[in-house]
């Protein structure tokens, strides 16, 4: 009940970050990052608490149900949002990353709860599943920030000095965000990947034609290739935003249809983990 | 039966400006600094008494005083056509024409700035003010327009201290700057400013203050860069130089007086490589533009021109409908207030001329009579003439007077101009009236056809500091009140 309570508070501060994101492209009293910050913080905070009160009942193992990987997709990319807001105060972020908060928060309430509990959850698991979706909210963090990037970009290059214009961070400051959480995300979700395989090996071998893991390491790859062709220069500018978009839609396919599904098909699929149903009161 | 005043028809203003023309046309019509004396005197010679040009980035205008007769609007965009070589149909739609209070009131706005592109920006002032140092340098700025510049600078101040305007100082220096910063963080840029104009000037200013890290001023002349870079804290490089500067900067200003393209794709290919497609910032503010707008459709690069510029400054449209909102019929009763005072100068202005007219007329007579007379017959004639044009005169003297103190003084003295075709002559013939005096039939040509003249007949002027009041500028023995 308490858990409940928590989410739709968390719900409702994403809700009205959201509001505030999107309004301070039209009202002044809106423009300072301050209220994003603050009401984000707080719809963070809360699921923080709601996952705190779930791990305590005991009620759940670890989170695989639908429900539970929505809200931790919300939970990781509102708190990858939060990092990007505290380094780069670009407040128009917040128009995109909010508004995708929300809605997997909102998901994360109406969808199914049941749990596929595993066997013997190894702290393993823990590490994976935190660092998998740090990572998924990092590369959306990068994403967002690379659409921004790509509107500035025809923005200016259309000169439409308009009120979006003057919102939106300079290009230098939005690709520097792409950067850092494309950067931060790969080194995050090289451990997810790494504590996935290593579960996998661990258990019933790893088959490397299994979908989720190519598409995890496929993933992976287009993330090393951009954050190493950046460092090496050898791309930049748009053709790195479209990159990282590639790399968002790749994100996007792995985790909706990898964890979700996962409920739907069959629930040993995953490879090396062994599942029991269990539905949760 | 009521006659126009004359100033109501001479004094006007025509031109263009970025409300209607683009770039691409103001450029073709803009006047190259070291040029304008030499256009001053060819619209001089167009039958025009009194000239100023105010060729910006932003507009081209020209303020005159034209003689009577003739369509003055249709000498002067014949002028501008010739001048510049462009065909009149191509630029005529983007003209406008101002008479009068409208032309007085049109240029208080310029001056202060509330027909910029940037409210608020100091640099139209600055610029207004050596159009007309340089008009009076020349010699083509006469009472009138000396009189109403002179007014319109006291405005623009009085405009900008008060109404909010002053809170937005805005330049077109700080907005390239701020399209700038919407591409970078300032901060450790490299910066190369091309051309060593006051333009340059305020763009480096505001580039340091903004944190560039290094700046580097191009000049076709390494001297002057030299000077600039000492003046302002920059490193001088030479143009030839370009290409090498091109591949270490991240944002290029130009704002040179080149009257080609400096920068075109070509140039910013040959550099792309050695840059590694890091972005390019090109702000071009100078007029003709200096860089092939081409160069904005490559990638990573990015141009922009002075047109560009009015979008970056922030809720630009508002305040500007704000502060129009307030000053602009403050600024039009000033211009009534302004063709009033002008007005009231007419009629001074009338009988001294009247005076000077009826003088030159006595004194030719009695030179002709007097030969072979002797010394007290000629004085005798004298005498008689002396009253007789006293007697003559008193009438149209004395109605000029009372006009002058009841209103109405422009129609008196457009009728007795008229009827005594008197010229309607300007400061620049008041230098000359002495050498005038010698030959009065010069001044018996009739009003319709105006004498043409040009620079070179003229001794330049210093800028008066405080120009005397205009009763005491006119001189000679006729005192009105009530002015």
């Amino acid at each position: 009940m308490t858990q409940d309570i928590l989410a739709y508070g968390a719900l409702a501060s994403f809700i009205l970050g959201a509001v505030a994101a999107i309004a301070g492209f039209r009202y002044e009293a809106f423009k300072r990052p301050g209220w994003q910050f603050v009401l984000a913080g707080l719809g963070a905070l809360l699921k923080t608490a709601a996952i705190g009160e779930a791990c305590k009942s005991g009620a759940t193992h670890f989170f695989n149900s639908v429900s539970d990987i929505y809200g931790l997709m919300a939970w990781a990319l509102a708190l990858s949002y939060l990092l990007a807001l505290f380094i780069s105060r670009a407040r128009s972020l917040g128009g995109l990353a909010l508004p995708a908060v929300a809605a997997l928060m909102a998901l994360s309430i109406v969808s199914d709860k049941t749990q596929t509990q595993m066997a013997t959850p190894p702290a393993l698991f823990a590490t994976h599943i935190i660092c998998a979706f740090l990572g998924y909210g990092l590369f959306l963090t990068a994403c967002s920030a690379s659409v921004l990037y790509l509107e500035q970009n025809r923005l200016l290059k259309r000169k439409t000095f308009g009120m979006l214009f003057q919102d939106l961070p300079s290009l230098e400051r939005l690709e520097w965000l792409e950067i850092l959480c494309s950067r931060l995300g790969l080194l995050i979700f090289t451990v997810a990947l790494a504590t996935g395989i290593e579960m996998a090996a661990k258990s019933s071998g790893v088959n490397w034609l299994d979908w989720k893991i190519l598409s995890t390491v496929v993933t992976w790859l287009v993330f090393f290739l951009l954050v190493t062709g950046r460092a090496l220069r050898w791309i930049n500018g748009r053709t790195a935003a479209k990159c990282v978009l590639a790399g968002a839609a790749l994100v996007l396919i792995t985790f909706m249809l990898g964890h979700p599904a996962e409920k739907k098909t069959a629930a040993g699929r995953i490879p090396g983990y062994r599942f029991r149903d269990r539905r949760v009161a | 039966m009521s006659v126009p005043s004359p100033l109501e028809a001479t004094l006007r203003v025509i031109g263009l400006s970025h409300h209607k023309a683009p770039v691409a046309l103001r450029e073709r019509l803009a006047f190259r600094a070291e040029d304008i004396s030499k256009a001053l005197s060819g619209i001089l010679a167009h039958g025009f008494h009194e000239a100023v040009i105010l060729s910006t980035c932003n507009r081209v205008e020209v303020y005159s005083v034209a003689g009577e007769g003739g369509d003055a609007a249709a000498r002067l965009r014949g002028y501008l056509s010739e001048y510049h070589g462009v065909p009149e149909h191509e630029f005529a739609p983007a003209l406008y024409d101002h008479k009068g209070a409208d032309a007085i009131r049109h240029l208080f706005e310029v001056a202060s700035s509330l027909d910029s592109q940037i409210l608020g920006e100091t640099e139209i002032l600055a610029q207004a003010k050596d159009a007309y140092r340089v008009s009076v340098e020349c010699g083509a700025c006469g009472p009138t327009l000396r009189s109403v510049f002179e007014r319109a600078f006291f405005i623009s101040k009085e405009v900008r201290a008060d109404g909010g305007i002053g809170r937005s100082q805005a330049s077109v220096s700080s907005a390239a700057v701020g399209l700038a910063k919407k591409l970078f963080e300032l901060e450790n840029r490299k910066v190369l400013v091309v051309g060593t104009g006051e333009m340059a000037t305020g763009i480096v200013r505001a580039l340091k203050s903004a944190g560039v890290a290094e700046i580097w001023v191009a000049s076709r002349t390494e001297e002057r860069a030299q000077e600039f870079a000492k003046r302002e804290g920059g490193n001088p490089c030479h143009m030839r130089h370009l290409e090498e500067y091109l591949t270490k900067v991240d944002i290029v200003l130009v704002s040179s007086a080149a009257p080609h393209f400096i920068i075109g794709p070509k140039e910013i290919l040959a550099v792309a490589q050695k840059r590694r497609n890091r972005t390019l910032c090109l702000i071009d503010i100078s007029v003709p533009r200096n860089v092939d707008p081409a160069v904005h459709k490559l990638d990573d690069t990015f141009l922009y021109d002075i047109d560009d510029l009015e979008g970056v400054a922030r809720d630009g449209k508002m305040e500007r409908e704000t502060v129009a909102a307030h000053w602009l019929p403050k600024l039009a009763e000033a211009a009534r207030e302004q063709m009033r005072v002008l007005h009231g100068s007419e009629p001074r202005e009338t009988a001294k001329k009247l005076l000077e007219h009826a003088e030159a007329a006595r004194a030719e007579i009695a030179r002709e009579h007097s030969r072979g007379m002797d010394a007290k017959s000629a004085e005798a004639l004298c005498r008689a003439l002396e009253r007789l044009q006293g007697k003559l005169l008193h009438g149209p003297l004395d109605t000029l007077k009372q006009s002058a103190r009841e209103g109405g003084g422009a129609d008196a003295s457009a009728w007795v101009s008229r009827l005594f075709r008197l010229q309607m002559e300007t400061g620049a013939e008041s230098a000359a009236a002495e050498s005038e005096m010698q030959s009065p039939a010069a001044r018996s040509a009739p009003p319709d056809d105006p004498p043409k003249r040009t620079l070179d007949d003229r001794a330049p002027k210093a800028v008066p500091e405080n120009p005397p009041p205009r009763g005491e500028a006119s001189g000679g023995d006729v005192a009105f009140a009530g002015n």
